[in-house]
């Protein structure tokens, strides 16, 4: 590789990244402790987690090591065989909590629904950056349609949660890169219409009644509304300072569900206070504002609004995680990048760091 | 805007003045180096918002969360420290009329699994599998459909009943296996097993459509699932109790306090005789058939035997697989009811039915009709079970010879409407209200009822076969048996009762006047003691009886053909044996009804079924020869 790639390397959004992945790791080594009466045991979440890691510092090598402009050739390829992948899943994919949405490979089992969430991205990278004026509606309408399809599959697999994602990726996307003013009036005027929409014909009753509750938690403390309330009040107990370093009760004491994976920050929240959260939120929006910095600093269109889409990928997992877990939004099944445990989602996020690295070292590379 | 350069052309600048330069420029600022490409200004700017936004939003709502309302909830998370634990109630005992125990429940051992207590839950349950021999695939499943009822610190009972000596060697090793634990829970048991399967019916561990119907019922729990079990399960089931266990914030139980006192359930008094229901499945002698047994006076049932049955204990341990798929697709039907849930055609038992209708129509019993073995009816030959034919019978004389010509000239004159009404009106067609789930009512049927079913209109002929029980008409042996009590009684139509201490209820008048009963009670003592159903009279009691014999297939005849022997007919095709009776003796009133599942002839097979029944009621013959009674 170029020595002189090496140099332009973001570090800052690399510490940034190893340092949330480390706090990560940290908090599912509580997360994973029990009290018995004899003293605390540990399941290996956190250890496997740690082997994730490696296999994402993989990718993200892996993600660097060749120009990003070559995926703007491999965009249409890459959707359309993702969306191949997205339709197999019905003919022979395995149901998981009543869900379709898993490929079983034997070793494991992929979630080609996340891949349309890359694959999207890139897609709307390249078709965004040939235009580059704010969007009328010719150009709008053509990305809705080629991103319609896959999104329109997700739901009905079903997984409201992802292709919420993907449109809101897009969204964001397309914000960034600006529109006609009458067609986001436009948008404005239909999305309540939508979302009516979707309330009637696209949801399921468990996402109704999620809503329901997440509107009257008290309701029903033992079933739906136990998740949001147990963990409001995991993190409302941590009070300023938090109970310290696994000392949680209220997950240690098994009371918080899912504390391993989409309500990891919640564990967090309890054992180091409000000052612990400042802490990680704000270490997240440097996170945010790193990659940020190099959409700014690209030096052509599909480079930005590459990292554009990535920037966006993260922003919208992290506030609706943490708005879920502290009580703001639904509960929606998605989890908290490098704090929730997961081993696919690890090594994504991983790479996607890598493609913005990538972006930022080859920012020099343009002489006009 | 032109479309930026999209050629890669090698950086012409040197290293020095990009290197560390280049990385707190990257980081610091934002600063654009390139002459063509700017990034939207305004898109930026909404990026920036964005990430404002978050921070604000989140930052604001932990600080309400954790600061203002922060002793709020630690107050909550030191009562979440508070666990609720039930306590089982003990199940109501079920017992005969003299207090013999026929379920009861014995304690035992069962293995459940603690989800985040378990290190290695494929590992666990591969030794489940070792320990206790059942497939590590049905363990696997067991405990894939229960991990999402509970929550990960409540157990999941992997091993409903473990025999001692495996929990023994359990107990021996279970401390390599964390998140395993023995649980000691109450089963029910029912020591006759299959003599009273169906009448007690059995429990079995509660599913999600139960627990769904009623909130007091969780996983694990066992509730009834048939025959009285399930009827009577609200007063059966008793109260479970609840114990607040106060658990540190190391997880350690400090102490238990009792919230509520679990009550125990009802017990049960049936008005079954443990051993006269044991003389009846023992005289049915493992045909498929079934026994009614009532007191016609009360209405309360003695034996309710159907045969073939299962041991209903192999649900209340768990039923296996194969154990379940073996009862459920035996050609015998075990677990059918036969006295509720199978409905059969009456055969010649059904002229007790027609005889009183032809009475109460105003048909004198004197009478006669000339039987020469066949009547024709258009191209139609309909026969007389006997082939020479009977020659001149009047009503009493064709009930005792089970003539079918005369049934089938006076039915004829009634007409189907009226058949229709009456034995409505005697109680078939509808359930009897036994007090067990799933009866059938039968069938009566009439013009209207073809033309929905068949939609074609009523004929002649259809009226013959009815006369006599054939065709349509299907009736259960409980109400048959209820028909044989009015008979007897006043004409009180009673509601058969399986509890003691029920008292007698009426649930209709039978439309037969005085005359018209005794008529009938007669005709059946004539032919207990020189017709057809001879098989069953004794010189020491009063007995009457009816015996029918049901044709489950039409058969095709030819002149001149003979019947087949039963002993020559494919079992499916062979008739049922049917036989209705009473019997008195020293003031004490039985009605008896027998039926075989294809067994044949109703005086041949029933008949002596019945007869095996009345030794155990009136004890063995003896010779001494008693007054009719009535």
């Amino acid at each position: 590789m170029d020595t002189r790639l090496f140099s332009h390397i973001n570090w800052g959004l690399l510490a940034l990244t190893l340092l949330l992945y480390l706090a990560g790791v940290a908090n599912l080594y509580s997360a994973s402790g029990t009290r018995l009466d004899s003293g605390m045991t540990f399941s290996g979440f956190y250890q496997r987690q740690l082997v994730w890691g490696v296999f994402g510092l993989c990718g993200m090598t892996a993600a660097m090591s060749f120009d990003y402009r070559r995926l703007r050739n491999l965009a249409w390829l890459f959707f359309l065989l993702s969306l191949m992948l997205l339709l197999l899943v019905p003919v022979v994919g395995k149901t998981i909590y009543g869900a379709k949405r898993w490929l079983s490979l034997g070793f494991m089992s992929i979630q080609p629904s996340e891949i349309v969430k890359l694959a999207v991205l890139l897609i709307a990278a390249r078709i965004l950056s040939r235009e580059a004026n704010p969007l009328g509606w010719k150009n709008f309408l053509s990305l809705v349609a080629v991103v319609i399809l896959p999104c329109a599959i997700v739901i009905l697999q079903p997984d409201l949660g992802t292709s919420l994602m993907i449109l809101l990726i897009l969204a964001g996307m397309i914000l960034f890169h600006g529109l006609r003013g009458y067609v986001f009036k436009t948008c404005l005027f239909l999305a309540p219409c939508a979302a009516a929409l979707m309330w009637f014909a696209g949801m399921h009753d468990y996402q109704r009644q999620r809503i329901l509750t997440f509107l009257n938690p008290g309701n029903d403390p033992r079933g739906t509304g136990y998740h949001t309330l147990q963990s409001r009040i995991a993190i409302g107990s941590g009070q300023l300072w938090g109970k310290g370093f696994t000392e949680g009760t209220q997950s240690q004491l098994r009371f918080l569900p899912e504390r391993h994976s989409d309500f990891a920050v919640a564990v967090f929240g309890e054992e180091w206070g409000f000052v612990g959260c400042l802490m990680l939120i704000t270490l997240f929006c440097l996170f945010l504002l790193a990659i940020f910095s190099t959409a700014s600093q690209a030096k052509d269109r599909f480079g930005s609004l590459l990292v554009v889409g990535v920037f966006f990928y993260f922003f919208w997992q992290i506030f609706i995680n943490i708005a879920m877990v502290i009580g703001l939004i639904p509960v929606v099944g998605i989890p908290l990048p490098f704090i929730s445990y997961g081993g696919s989602a690890t090594v994504l996020n991983f790479t996607l760091i890598g493609i913005v690295l990538n972006v930022a070292m080859r920012r020099f590379m343009f002489k006009g | 805007m032109k479309q930026p350069p999209d050629i890669t052309l090698p950086a012409r600048t040197d290293s020095t003045s990009h290197g560390r330069k280049g990385l707190f420029r990257s980081w610091l600022k934002i600063q654009v180096e390139s002459e063509r490409y700017q990034p939207p200004h305004k898109g930026l700017i909404i990026l920036q918002i964005f990430i404002g936004i978050l921070f604000f939003v989140l930052v604001t709502r932990l600080w309400y969360l954790q600061i203002q309302r922060g002793e709020d909830f630690a107050r909550l998370s030191q009562e979440n420290r508070l666990r609720q634990e039930r306590v089982f109630a003990p199940r109501g005992r079920i017992m005969d009329r003299a207090d013999k125990i026929m379920a009861d429940n014995r304690t035992a051992y069962g293995l459940s699994l603690v989800r985040e207590d378990c290190r290695d839950i494929p590992a666990t349950l591969t030794q489940i599998s070792v320990w206790s021999g059942i497939p590590v695939s049905q363990i696997w499943e067991k405990y894939q459909q229960d991990r999402f009822k509970v929550k990960s610190f409540e157990p999941i009972l992997m091993l409903p009943d473990i025999s001692f000596e495996l929990l023994a060697r359990i107990e021996s090793e279970i401390f390599a296996w964390p998140g395993l634990e023995i649980v000691v829970r109450t089963k029910r048991n029912y020591p006759e097993k299959d003599i009273f399967a169906h009448v007690l019916g059995y429990v079995a561990e509660v599913n999600e459509k139960e627990m769904e119907e009623d909130s007091a019922l969780a996983t694990g729990d066992f509730v009834g699932k048939a025959g009285l079990e399930l009827e009577l399960e609200r007063h059966l089931r008793g109260q479970k109790g609840l114990f607040d266990v106060e658990v540190d914030a190391h997880g350690r139980a400090l102490g238990k306090i009792l919230k509520k006192e679990p009550r125990s359930g009802h017990e049960i008094r049936l008005s079954l005789d443990l051993s006269l229901q044991r003389a009846a499945w023992e005289a049915l002698g493992g045909e498929a058939g079934c026994v009614v047994v009532m007191e016609p006076d009360s209405g309360k049932l003695r034996a309710l035997v159907t045969s073939p049955a299962y041991d209903n204990n192999l649900f209340a341990a768990g039923i296996s697989r194969r154990d379940w798929e073996a009862l459920r697709t035996s050609n015998r039907f075990p677990l059918q009811n036969r006295v509720i849930q199978s409905v059969y055609p009456p055969g010649s038992v059904w002229k007790l039915v027609m005889a009183a209708m032809f009475l109460e129509h105003g048909i004198s019993p004197r009478e006669t009709v000339f039987c020469p073995g066949q009547v024709k009816l258009g191209d139609q030959i309909f026969r007389c079970w006997k082939q020479g034919g009977h020659g001149n019978v009047n009503m009493e004389g064709a009930l005792v010879v089970s003539c079918d010509v005369y049934f089938y000239l006076m039915a004829e004159k009634i007409g189907i409407d009226k058949m229709e009404a009456y034995a409505k009106a005697c109680g078939f067609g509808r359930a009897t209200g036994i007090g067990l789930p799933h009866e059938r009512t039968g069938l009566v049927p009439s013009r209207a009822w073809k033309r929905r079913r068949f939609g074609q209109p009523w004929v002649r002929g259809e009226t013959y076969n009815i006369s006599i029980g054939q065709g349509y008409t299907l009736v259960t042996p409980v109400q048959m048996a209820v028909y044989v009590s009015a008979l007897l009684n006043g004409g009180d139509m009673l509601k058969p009762q399986l509890m003691e201490d029920d008292a007698r209820f009426v649930t209709g008048r039978l439309p037969a006047a005085d005359r018209t009963r005794n008529f009938i009670v007669n005709a059946m003592r004539l032919a207990a003691s020189g017709g057809t159903a001879r098989v069953v009279s004794r010189r020491d009691a009063d007995m009457g009886g009816k015996t029918g014999t049901a044709q489950v297939v039409k058969l095709k005849m030819a002149a001149g053909d003979r019947r087949l022997r039963t002993a020559e007919m494919e079992y499916a095709q062979r008739d049922h044996a049917w036989i209705a009776t009473w019997g008195a003796k020293n003031g004490k009133r039985y009605v008896v009804v027998v039926m075989v599942e294809h067994g044949g002839g109703g005086s041949r097979v029933a008949g002596p079924v019945a007869g095996k029944i009345y030794d155990h009621l009136f004890g063995p013959e003896t010779a001494l020869t008693v007054k009719a009674t009535r």
